[in-house]
């Protein structure tokens, strides 16, 4: 979980992700999407690879990359625990506040 | 779940054992807010009004308010400021948090509905750096010490 919290930090890294959503693509042809060195597109698929939120194939000689669903679904539990989290806070004081001016009325 | 494709979304129904008007207060009160999320809020809850909240040392979510109609329905637009050298994937205001109470009984039947999250690799931006809190929240989400957000003591 932390490494894929790692993982997406990077802007560059989130935009090779979109990239590989909905298809499979070599290291070479992710690298033409961006101004920077194959080595450094292949380290970033590494990070996303180990990561857990992308796929690595092999085809012959070629490797492709496609994102992973699962990786991404476990970033989404993460914010709806996020609000989770959250909600049971705002009910917890609410419900407090609540008790309170029950009690100055009383 | 498919969690590869269209627009992100969570949303969830909670009762709350107060009245609306108790409830819509923790959402436009900048002091009330951050009982329950962030450190330092500033609030305008007017359409057009700017939402912002420190919701984490450093994280800032910044959007405005759209809809008012107290106390029954809120809408606001909601994003990260950017922070460190990382551009946030969801800017200021890039995605939408709907709000919306209904009097059941006593209390309080609250829908949340955060919406228009561009997809999934944006709406997991939103947990960026959140990963030091990880172990809080796992804290927090266990019951926690009633009315303690412990981000609020959390130093950076």
């Amino acid at each position: 979980m932390e490494a894929a919290l790692k993982a997406i930090a990077a802007p560059r890294r989130r935009q090779i992700l979109t990239l590989v959503r909905d298809g499979e693509l070599t290291a070479g042809e992710i690298a033409s999407h961006f101004d920077v060195t194959r080595p450094a597109i292949s380290q970033h698929l590494n990070v996303l690879k180990e990561a857990g939120l992308v796929n690595e194939r092999r085809n012959g000689t070629r490797r492709l990359y496609r994102a992973r669903p699962e990786g991404l679904a476990e970033l989404k539990n993460f914010l709806e625990e996020f609000w989770d989290v959250r909600l049971q806070a705002l009910k917890r004081e609410a419900e407090k506040e609540e008790r309170r001016k029950h009690g100055r009325n009383h | 779940m498919d969690a590869t494709t269209e627009s992100t979304t969570v949303e969830r129904t909670i009762s709350i054992a107060a009245t609306p008007q108790t409830v819509w207060e923790f959402f436009v009160d900048p002091e009330k807010l951050v009982r329950w999320m962030g450190t330092n809020a500033e609030l305008d809850a007017n359409p057009g009004g700017i939402y912002r909240n420190e919701v984490i040392p450093g994280h800032i979510a910044r959007g405005e308010f759209v809809e008012l109609d107290p106390p029954h329905r809120l809408v606001f637009t909601f994003g990260w400021e950017k922070s460190g050298e990382d551009a946030p994937a969801v800017g200021p205001g890039a995605s939408t948090i709907e709000v919306d109470l209904t009097a059941e009984g006593e209390g309080t039947s609250l829908r949340f509905l955060h919406r228009d999250l561009p997809n999934v690799e944006a709406a997991a931006s939103h947990a960026q750096g959140w990963d030091h809190y990880l172990a809080r929240l796992e804290i927090a989400g266990a019951g926690g010490d009633p009315g303690e957000d412990p981000w609020l003591t959390q130093e950076m």
